[in-house]
């Protein structure tokens, strides 16, 4: 399926040369996100599942092969404005309040920021941030700075989501707490997303599918399709079945 | 109450001990100027030519109505170099760090802006402009360098990330530069302002004493300089390094005021290295244009001036004159006594200077208290035109050698120890006690990690003292000794001997240029073998 609005990645290889040896990040690989779908990438550092972001992002170019964000090119996607971004540890520019933090996209693509005047206000209701817009980063807590820099990720009303292990650096407890109002967020927005993670839990709670990757050569190992139903709630966590998925990819992860 | 209580208690444990940090240094700075004024008053050194601060501050008093012009030239020439060196440091920086090429192209004219003794350009500028001219154009060289590195380093330094994040809305080198990079760029920037602020001045003094123009603190001094009043020459010492101490802690409340933080007293001495090319072939290309292009300039500037051939010697004018004319073998033999006078002078005084700062800075790991009460008066000489003072102790030690060498390690070890104090400081708590965990002792330690760890500082150090040690030597010569290039530079100046003028600037910059780079080379080696980058 060609996903108009989704992600197409086709036959992507990607090597880099460091220290006089080459190592090959991506290997021949395809993935295809339809519209509206939640995919979650899960694999060893050095996957390359980074590297296939910024190539979805348009930060880096493929030596072969074919990435399409809603039919276009990463570059022609991101100037019109129809992707959003969170990276991992928030990056927010500190010298600027949440707000316009928040407001940082419209900057960048040369929009009026009055346009987005209510928007900005439903977001930073939306990931609990009230009483803060005005607050530079340094005054909030690491939880605050991901949700503001997932306000800005949306800003734009995008069509593609891509999410950099945006709760990597936060500690289990609240990762979760996260995770849950990740999910409220996204439901609201309908965007295609694309999450690269480190945790298992996150990958399965989140996703509709989670895709296994592994190293040398970075390659897709696995897919494997979660069947629970949304909204999820955080009791999913015990269910026998979240058990057995988390046990799946963890097999998969070691290369079974 | 009964949890809070042992908090509070360590605030203002803290606190105290923070009072007495800093009523320690007003206490140093006391016992100094009480010494001072016992010397002088007791006429200890030189027979008075160290005069008391109370006799210094009557002489100022008497003089008050001579300062007010002198010090509005200086600040004039200071000012306007300030303003014009900044501004086009902090454009050459942003199009360095944007396009990494031009920064390879122009490391030749950065390398010489950086390594070139402002005395020995100081005539060559006076004859080839007018009026405050020339006090402007060194100014603006005593800035160029360190704003323009702080600018480099402060674009490059943009987290990564930020950057990815405009480049993920598209946004390329123009939208990032805007959103990201400029502006976390303005700490580093703030404090190579800081550090220009009192080059700036500096500069402004040394090209007073190259002439033109009857006012300004550097007239003044050298004016002063033959009727033998150290009260007086004190007096206008003092004041000219009041004036760089206020510039340069204006622009520290400026920078403290915007950004909340105030970063460490280094002065950058090297370009920051651009990513090496991997063809050979460009390599030698880009490098050939690098050291072409200064004399481009050269010549470029003189045509666009339209100054007399006979005045102004262009790159061939000056060949002409050393290896063409029926005089040439007379000033090249010339040229060369002053070379074997002023260099080994030079080299001497460095390694001196150097080593003297080196064991200074390692005593400051093994005795921390001696420093904590030194490093105050260390950092106030970083912002002292201290090269400018030279008159002052040409009235303590006379018009001997020694006074090169007194001058020469002067001036090269204050910045070598600030360099190599901070950059032993940065050495990391743990990897010092690892060697300690393991029983070694106090000298052990050294060895093992602080000497090695401080390295790139003491190269540093180094490429900072290079430029400094031949501008203090030739200072030195110009005003006192008669001998070598400095004396060279002003005897022509009084023969009108142009070609000679041109002859010593020249040299005295390529010599300058060749060592750093000797420097620059034998650090590569030395700390790339080591896995280490050079330090700032």
């Amino acid at each position: 399926m060609n996903a108009e609005h989704g992600i197409t990645i086709n036959q992507v290889s990607r090597s880099f040369t460091g220290r006089g040896t080459l190592v090959q990040a991506l290997s021949d690989v395809s993935l295809d996100c339809p519209e509206g779908s939640f995919t979650a990438l899960i694999g060893p550092s050095g996957c390359g599942k980074s590297t296939l972001l910024r190539l979805a992002l348009g930060l880096d170019a493929p030596d072969s092969g074919q990435v399409l964000i809603s039919g276009m090119t990463p570059q022609a996607a991101a100037k019109s404005g129809k992707t959003g971004v969170a990276f991992q540890d928030a990056a927010l520019m500190p010298w600027r309040t949440v707000e316009d933090n928040i407001l940082l996209p419209l900057d960048v693509l040369g929009r009026k920021r009055s346009a987005y005047h209510d928007e900005v206000a439903k977001l930073v209701k939306l990931v609990g941030l009230d009483g803060f817009e005005k607050a530079l980063p340094g005054e909030l807590s690491g939880g605050m700075r991901q949700r503001a820099a997932i306000a800005r990720a949306l800003v734009t009303r995008p069509e593609i989501l891509f999410l950099d292990e945006p709760f990597g650096a936060l500690d289990q407890i609240l990762r979760r707490q996260m995770n849950v109002e990740l999910q409220r967020i996204w439901m609201e927005s309908n965007a295609t997303t694309l999450l690269v993670t480190h945790g298992i839990d996150e990958a399965i709670f989140l996703a509709d599918r989670v895709v296994v990757m592994q190293s040398k050569p970075g390659r897709i190992s696995r897919i494997i399709d979660v069947p629970f139903d949304r909204p999820r709630t955080p009791d999913l966590f015990a269910h026998p079945t979240f058990h057995a998925l988390e046990k799946e990819i963890a097999e998969a992860l070691d290369g079974h | 109450m009964a949890t809070k209580t042992p908090a509070a208690k360590t605030e203002s444990v803290l606190s105290l001990r923070q009072k007495l940090a800093r009523y320690s240094t007003v206490r140093n700075w006391l016992l100094l100027l009480v010494f001072w004024e016992i010397i002088g008053q007791l006429r200890l050194v030189a027979d008075g030519a160290l005069p008391a601060p109370s006799a210094i501050l009557a002489r100022m008093w008497v003089d008050w109505a001579d300062y007010p012009p002198h010090i509005w030239a200086t600040l004039e020439g200071a000012g306007a170099g300030f303003l014009i060196g900044n501004a086009v440091a902090i454009a050459a920086g942003v199009l360095f760090a944007t396009f990494p090429l031009t920064q390879r192209l122009a490391r030749g004219v950065n390398v010489a802006l950086f390594a070139l003794p402002p005395i020995a350009v100081s005539p060559i500028l006076v004859i080839t402009f007018s009026d405050m001219t020339p006090r402007i154009i060194l100014a603006a060289i005593g800035c160029y360098f360190v704003t323009m590195s702080a600018t480099v380093t402060g674009i490059q330094q943009t987290d990564r990330r930020i950057v990815d994040v405009v480049h993920a809305y598209g946004g390329r080198q123009w939208k990032t530069l805007i959103y990201a990079q400029m502006r976390s760029a303005i700490p580093a920037i703030l404090s190579g302002l800081r550090v220009a602020a009192p080059n700036a001045v500096l500069g402004s003094i040394l090209a007073e004493f190259g002439g033109g123009g009857r006012f300004g603190l550097g007239v003044y001094l050298i004016g002063s300089l033959g009727r033998g009043e150290p009260d007086r020459l004190w007096g206008i010492g003092l004041s000219a390094t009041v004036i760089a101490g206020l510039a340069y802690l204006l622009f520290s409340l400026i920078a403290t005021r915007l950004t909340g933080t105030s970063k460490a007293v280094t002065v950058p001495a090297s370009p920051p290295a651009p990513k090496a090319e991997k063809s050979m072939v460009l390599t030698l290309a880009l490098g050939t244009v690098s050291f072409a292009l200064p004399f481009l300039l050269w010549w470029l500037m003189l045509a666009i001036m339209g100054t007399p051939a006979m005045i102004a010697k262009t790159p061939v004018g000056l060949f002409d004159y050393l290896f063409m004319m029926p005089s040439s073998l007379v000033s090249l033999g010339k040229l060369a006594t002053a070379l074997g006078q002023t260099l080994p002078m030079t080299m001497v005084g460095m390694a001196v200077g150097l080593s003297f700062a080196f064991a200074l800075a390692l005593c400051s790991v093994l005795y921390t208290a001696i420093i904590r009460g030194f490093m105050p008066v260390a950092l106030v000489t970083q912002t002292m035109p201290l090269v400018a003072l030279t008159p002052l102790l040409v009235l303590i030690l006379g018009r001997g050698p020694s006074l090169i060498l007194w001058i020469t390690v002067s001036v090269t070890f204050f910045p070598a120890f600030v360099t190599m104090a901070q950059g032993l400081s940065m050495v990391s708590r743990a990897a010092i006690e690892v060697p300690k965990a393991y029983g070694a002792g106090p000298f052990r330690q050294l060895w093992l990690v602080s000497i090695p760890a401080s390295l790139p500082y003491l190269f540093a150090a180094t490429r900072l003292a290079v430029p400094r040690a031949l501008l203090g030597v030739m200072i030195a010569e110009w005003l006192a000794t008669g001998k070598g290039l400095g004396n060279l530079l002003n005897q022509s100046r009084g023969y009108l001997d142009y070609g000679m003028i041109w002859s010593v600037s020249v040299v005295s910059v390529l010599i300058s240029v060749l060592f750093y780079q000797i420097v620059v080379a034998i650090e590569q080696r030395v700390l790339s073998k080591r896995g280490m980058a050079p330090a700032q």
